[in-house]
């Protein structure tokens, strides 16, 4: 076991290596630099900038300099001969954000909190709503309810979200006067937390939480149902039910719980999730989360806050992979020894 | 003309009302800064205003107080109050003629040498005085740093490459001198993105090498997260992008919150120096508040009544939506007229790489065929209710510039007249489908490319491609992203583009004809020939069209005469030029740019020009001077300004 | 042997039965001819029998064969041509088709429209001229267009009743184009889109997932780390990177065909690892072990055994990874990376009507929505059907 782990952890050094390295290739690929799409951004709207300003920004931001200097600066920060001078990812420092002018850590800890509170909201209510369809539809296969449930958990997954956002934003605006957009009023933005802050935003977080939720409860609820159909069919219930307990007691006793154990293994691959948000719908509700914040990096290609932000979730999806692989190993001894047995 | 001395004189009247007069009316100002002022934190509004203060003239004399909440799409946009409140050395009056502001009077003698009075007294937001040390600290430890500008001072103040000589007479009086006349100058100072040639010296030596104790500075620079101490000076001292809550101003409103935040709060500015008549300091509201919003959603957080001041981001076409929600009586609806040469137009490029093209670009038959198969009366009433006005891209009937010829020459729909000018180049070949073929056979489609970021343009090339079928052309738009779309026309890989039509339609003599000439690269027609001046013939390629080259000479003409009269006479010659070549192809102007005002806001004018320079926007039209009705006695309670910056 | 209790009939001894009829040891192992079809069937067969049973599933694979049938005649069930536009009729909400005309029978026709510009709030307002009914055409000349890019044509199977007259049965936009019309092209793009994106990431997993199934050892970790480092990337930014890698000078069909091959980069990595992990399985399978045992080559236990029971699974999954593609696609054009005017999607179609004019003043235009649900619920139940059937011996 000790083994495993530590081959598990001297994977993962290259594994994040190469992720990094991919990732700042992408940010990269597109056109141009961050200076020129704000120029062109600026341009388009008749304002301008000095030209001598532009290139005195762009050797400040060491924009440029080439590709491998840039991006070894990124993961090992600036080095002065042999004299470390600063930043560097690998230091825990996730560089500088020049559309925000701001160090990244600054800019994204200001709307972590947030992120979470909206995507553990979402992830509750996708649970509350497939776990009910799916243990029925599953112990009432082809019923007519069985399609209805299922319809209804699928229409979710049906909808393109973006347009769905846009509509409920508008009229529950007409309906019930909540503010367009956004997760709290106008009003509370900035200010310290108190209970009316905290009920404007259970005001608004209803309708993103559902629109952003709507679309996953589909996976889930086909994931539970197959393995509590598969639970349902073998031996030990059909004995259970022979023997006459309750169906209730037979289904919760063993085949709910077993039919649960994937989703230990999926805790790892929530930690990104809860921190990335849904980007396209907090786009469109522009939500003071980190999706936005990431396309608008992305797109104007403020490349630290994009690439130390993306590394950041990477890092937490191999640090996911890696403690559901170390959950599930411990928990069911036959996954161990068929990793073994595989090699 | 240059042989003669001629001497300029500019005063400017309304900065000197008779002083006494000014000062017995000051009135306190306003209840805002009340207990500051009972603490004595503040002095009373008759110390913090200049000597001088400017009096500013405006339709309804107001009450100070309330606040004015409005919307934008980035916190970067906090830039944007900088425009609206468009305080600046010199700036723009209603009929654009440059007048002091910040100063009490400016001289200019040839062109060439320019002489500044400040207003004695006149202070910081901090209460800092404001004097000619300013200027003297940006010019010569900022402009000319190498640390902090390793390219040298802003190309404005460069005149063949020669600095100014900058002479600080006293503590109120400084002159720029050039050998030769430096007209861009003054506009610079007027644009809404102005240039700044002066900085709040004492708040910012704490972050000048030369100034500043070595090592506080250089914890201060740990601390930022910044590079190295010129940055961080830069990103300390950046006026105009104005994010900076500890930054002294001259505006009206003071930021008091640091971005980036999703709600942006700027206070007003105890030390503003203009007054109204009765003499109430100004500005008369107490805050701007800035949301930020997505730039979709906003077109319906205003319908929802969520700002009460908003054009930004409306467009033409959310028109019938806020008409139906003015109607529930929160807010009034005005369409101001939009500045622009034509909303959208066609460049042809004339540097494209494709030999056949180009030369089939450059032919000015060929242009103006393209021009006459343009059915404009038709895109005006699909797209714009027939509001807007059919033409070339070119000066608008707001300019005293505007002859009515400019707009409609070429401009007529005229399929023969069309065809005709195309049988006289020769491009009389034609395919099975009846599609004109170029010189070398390949059949004659345009590819139009587009940044396509509003449906607007592809919706007009949809309408153009039929009607220039009629000319045996075919048209196919290719939209892509704006970086690769300007990236393709500036190295000529592009035939064609469309994109907005001239920035300034509204132009006096006295502004710069630089858009109707080769001048810079951001010109679609001829982004190669603007690039050789740009960069002073290191890049892109000399000027090979006599017609160009007569624009550049024109242009360089204007730049060498400060006199009114041949000013007016030299626009003359490039408009009829520029009209008579076509170089870009117009289509519908003036389309009315949407404007909110809450029913409770005065002095916003119900008509009005939108045009970002000159203009800068709601500035010209002195947003210091807005007021509201029953200001909201509750003003929303802020949040401490953080303090990071030190 | 139930009938021990009846005693009657034995002389002498114990009362005893014994039943005159022949007796067959192995009856009971011997199925009656109705089971005896399922037993013998082969295993495509059982999972037919199987699939049969999802009612909803056989529906929604009627709807898709139906659906991607009609992308073959676009051109001929589409009442108006892919760019037809009407500049007199902009933004008309939808017209109803009537069939009584005061009171008496006049089969299918609609009322001609009266227009009016109400320049106060700029808007266009349509009113139904209930004087005057116009019966519609069918199997008629309208419109027209290229058969698939080659052949000239005009033949419709609906068209407007006359020239002033038209036919919006779904409204009109913003250029007077028609909303069915313009919706029936979309789907020809977007269901190629599903279809293409699918088999690219298909034969990506089949062919990644495969090599590390069999080959196994260092191969097999090989491709699980570049699994998971491309899980690891959110899709955004590689959507970004991607679309920004398609060369400009692409022509719109060569940009399609590039953005499904995108979405099927990005998508085979969890068909691979299902691959990998059913061949791993598989192999252990009892009949895999028998088949061994018996002496059957590779090649007779991949193609016979391994690969039904295989298929079966794939097909299901790359059912469920279509409408994935298809709302991809709707969010990439979101994101102003995907299909772009002057081409009809379904994701430009929906990206023109994210905008509050649209919700508050054009509902109509949001239409695209509807056959955008339908596919996608139809491709999720029917790739459930398949997976339930795909494992008929459960």
């Amino acid at each position: 076991m000790l083994r495993y782990l530590i081959q598990r952890v001297l994977v993962m050094v290259p594994t994040l290596l190469i992720i990094s390295f991919l990732i700042f290739v992408i940010i990269q690929a597109p056109p141009g630099d961050f200076l020129e799409t704000t120029l062109a951004e600026l341009q388009s709207r008749g304002e301008n900038m000095d030209q001598n300003q532009i290139e005195n920004l762009r050797a400040v931001y060491g924009l440029d300099q080439p590709f491998h200097i840039q991006y070894l600066r990124w993961l090992f920060g600036q080095w002065d001969g042999f004299d470390y001078v600063k930043g560097g990812l690998i230091f825990g420092d996730l560089g500088y954000s020049f559309e925000y002018n701001q160090p990244v850590a600054d800019v994204v800890g200001d709307r972590l909190a947030l992120t979470v509170i909206v995507s553990i909201a979402s992830i509750l209510f996708v649970w509350a709503v497939s776990f009910p369809i799916a243990v029925y539809s599953a112990t009432h296969q082809y019923s007519l309810f069985d399609y209805i449930f299922t319809f209804v958990g699928y229409i979710g997954l049906a909808t393109p979200s973006f347009l769905i956002a846009l509509v409920m934003l508008y009229f529950a605006n007409i309906w019930f006067g909540t503010s367009i957009g956004g997760l709290m009023d106008a009003a509370y933005v900035g200010q310290p937390w108190s209970a009316a802050k905290f009920w404007s935003i259970m005001e608004h977080m209803w309708v993103p939480v559902l629109v952003i939720g709507l679309p996953g409860t589909a996976g889930m609820i086909r994931r539970l149902r197959a393995n509590l159909l598969d639970e349902l069919n073998k031996q030990y219930v059909t004995t259970g039910r022979a023997k006459g307990l309750p169906p209730l007691k037979l289904l919760v006793r063993y085949p709910l719980r077993i039919s649960l154990n994937p989703f230990i293994a999926d805790i790892g691959s929530l930690l990104p999730e809860l921190i990335s948000g849904s980007v396209i719908v907090s786009v469109v509700m522009s939500l003071p989360i980190t999706g936005p914040m990431l396309l608008s990096a992305l797109r104007s290609q403020d490349m630290y806050l994009a690439g130390s932000f993306l590394m950041f979730m990477a890092f937490l999806t191999v640090i996911g992979v890696f403690i559901s692989d170390i959950l599930l190993a411990l928990l069911d001894p036959r996954i161990r020894l068929g990793a073994g047995a595989e090699k | 003309m240059k042989s003669f001395w001629h001497l300029f004189l500019i005063l400017l009247a309304l900065a000197i009302p008779p002083a006494g007069a000014a000062e017995t009316a000051i009135t306190g100002g306003a209840a805002y800064f009340a207990a500051e002022e009972a603490a004595g934190d503040l002095p009373p509004v008759a110390e913090r205003l200049p000597e001088i203060p400017l009096v500013t003239v405006m339709p309804e004399i107001g009450r100070p107080g309330g606040e004015l909440r409005t919307l934008m799409a980035s916190p970067k946009d906090s830039r944007i109050l900088v425009a609206y409140s468009y305080a600046r050395l010199i700036g723009y009056d209603r009929e654009f003629n440059l007048v002091a502001d910040i100063l009490e009077r400016f001289e200019v003698e040839e062109g060439r040498i320019f002489t500044f009075h400040l207003r004695p007294g006149h202070r910081w937001s901090n209460g800092k005085p404001f004097t000619t040390e300013d200027f003297r600290f940006w010019w010569e430890d900022v402009a000319n740093n190498e640390e902090l500008f390793p390219v040298g001072p802003p190309t404005t103040l460069l005149v063949d490459g020669e600095k100014p000589e900058v002479e600080v007479i006293d503590e109120v009086t400084i002159r720029y001198s050039w050998k030769k006349p430096n007209t861009e100058f003054l506009p610079a100072l007027a644009a809404a993105a102005p240039l700044y040639i002066y900085m709040p010296s004492k708040y910012m030596k704490k972050f000048h090498k030369q100034y500043a104790d070595a090592a506080e500075l250089e914890a201060a620079v740990t601390d930022s997260g910044q590079p190295s101490w010129a940055a961080l000076f830069n990103r300390r001292g950046n006026q105009y992008r104005n994010d900076n809550p500890k930054l002294p101003t001259l505006d009206p409103w003071v930021l008091r919150i640091k971005p980036p935040a999703d709600r942006l709060v700027f206070v007003r500015n105890p030390y503003y120096h203009r007054v109204d008549a009765k003499g109430q300091q100004l500005p008369y509201l107490d805050q701007i508040v800035m949301d930020v919003a997505d730039g979709k959603l906003i077109p319906a957080k205003v319908a929802a009544g969520e700002s009460d001041l908003q054009a930004r981001y409306l467009r033409f076409d959310n028109y019938t939506f806020l008409k139906k929600a003015e109607k529930q009586g929160r807010f009034q609806l005005h369409l101001w007229d939009d500045s622009r040469g034509s909303n959208f137009a066609l460049f042809p490029n004339l540097n494209c790489n494709d030999e056949v093209w180009r030369a089939v670009n450059r032919d000015v038959r060929f242009r103006r065929a393209l021009s006459l198969g343009i059915n404009r009366h038709e895109i005006n009433q699909a797209i714009y209710y027939g509001l807007g006005k059919e033409g070339a891209n070119t000066v608008q009937e707001m300019s005293p510039l505007f002859k009515p010829h400019y707009r409609t020459a070429w401009s007529s729909y005229d399929t023969s007249t069309a065809n005709r000018l195309l049988d006289e180049m020769g491009l009389t070949e034609r395919d099975d489908d009846g599609y004109r073929l170029l010189p070398d056979g390949r059949r004659m489609t345009i590819i139009i490319e587009t940044a396509g970021e509003s449906t607007e343009e592809s919706d007009i090339l949809e309408l153009i491609k039929d009607s220039w079928r009629e000319l045996g052309i075919g048209l196919f738009t290719k939209p892509s992203q704006r970086e690769v779309f300007r990236g393709r026309i500036f190295a000529g890989d592009s035939t064609m583009s469309v994109s907005y039509g001239v920035d300034n339609g509204i132009p006096t003599a006295d502004m710069s004809p630089q858009e109707f000439a080769p001048s810079t690269q951001q010109q679609y027609m001829w982004p190669k020939w603007g690039q050789y001046f740009e960069t002073s013939g290191t890049n892109g390629t000399e000027v090979d069209l006599p017609e160009a080259r007569a624009l550049r000479g024109l242009l360089e003409e204007w730049r060498a005469n400060p006199e009114i009269e041949a000013r007016r006479q030299i626009w003359d010659d490039i408009l009829q030029l520029w009209s008579e070549q076509v170089f870009s192809i117009g289509t519908v102007t003036n389309i009315p740019q949407p404007v909110i005002v809450d029913r409770t806001i005065h002095n916003v004018p119900k008509e009005g020009v939108w045009a970002w320079d000159p203009g800068a926007h709601f500035g010209v039209y002195r947003p210091d001077t807005f007021w509201r009705d029953t200001p909201q006695d509750t003003p929303v309670a802020l949040s401490p300004v953080e303090d990071r910056l030190q | 042997m139930t009938d021990l209790g009846n005693t009657s009939g034995n002389p002498g001894g114990l009362p005893h039965y014994v039943n005159p009829a022949p007796f067959d040891p192995y009856a009971i192992d011997r199925p009656n001819p109705a089971l005896e079809k399922i037993y013998m069937a082969s295993q495509w067969r059982m999972m037919w029998l199987r699939f049969r049973r999802h009612r909803v599933a056989i529906a929604s694979g009627i709807v898709l064969l139906a659906m991607y049938a009609a992308i073959l005649c676009v051109e001929i069930l589409a009442p108006y041509g892919q760019h037809s536009r009407d500049v007199d009729h902009i933004y008309a909400p939808p017209q109803e088709v009537h069939w009584f005309h005061d009171g008496a029978f006049v089969g299918p026709f609609v009322y001609s429209l009266d227009y009016q510009l109400d320049m106060e709030d700029l808007q266009r307002i349509y009113t139904e001229d209930t004087s005057d009914p116009r019966p519609l055409r069918f199997l008629c000349q309208g419109d027209s267009y290229r058969f698939w890019g080659l052949i000239e044509g005009n033949f419709h199977l609906v068209c407007p009743p006359d020239a002033e007259t038209p036919l919006y049965l779904l409204g009109s936009d913003r250029l007077g184009r028609d909303m069915l019309s313009r919706i029936l092209y979309g789907m020809r793009i977007s269901l190629t889109i599903g279809l293409f994106g699918v088999t690219v990431s298909f034969a990506l997993g089949i062919i990644f997932g495969g090599l590390a199934g069999y080959y196994g050892g260092w191969v097999d970790d090989l491709l699980q780390r570049t699994i998971e480092v491309l899980r690891s990337i959110p899709h955004l930014p590689l959507w970004l990177a991607l679309a920004a890698i398609l060369p400009v000078h692409w022509s719109p069909m060569l940009v399609f065909f590039g953005i499904t091959i995108i979405l099927g980069l990005i998508d085979w990595t969890g068909l691979a690892r299902a691959v990998r992990s059913r061949l791993l399985s598989l192999r252990e399978e009892d009949f895999c072990v028998a088949a061994q045992l018996m002496g059957a080559k590779p090649s007779r236990i991949i193609f016979r055994h391994l690969m039904p029971s295989f298929m079966s699974h794939l097909i299901a999954s790359a059912t469920l990874a279509i409408p994935g593609m298809i709302l991809g696609e709707t969010a990439l054009s979101f994101l102003g990376l995907g299909i772009r005017p002057p081409i009809t999607s379904w994701g430009v179609l929906l990206n023109e009507a994210q905008d509050i004019n649209v919700v508050a003043l054009y509902p109509w235009l949001m239409l695209p929505i509807v056959p955008v649900i339908v596919v996608v619920l139809a491709f999720n139940f029917l790739g459930d059907g398949l997976r339930d059937a795909a494992d008929p011996y459960r």
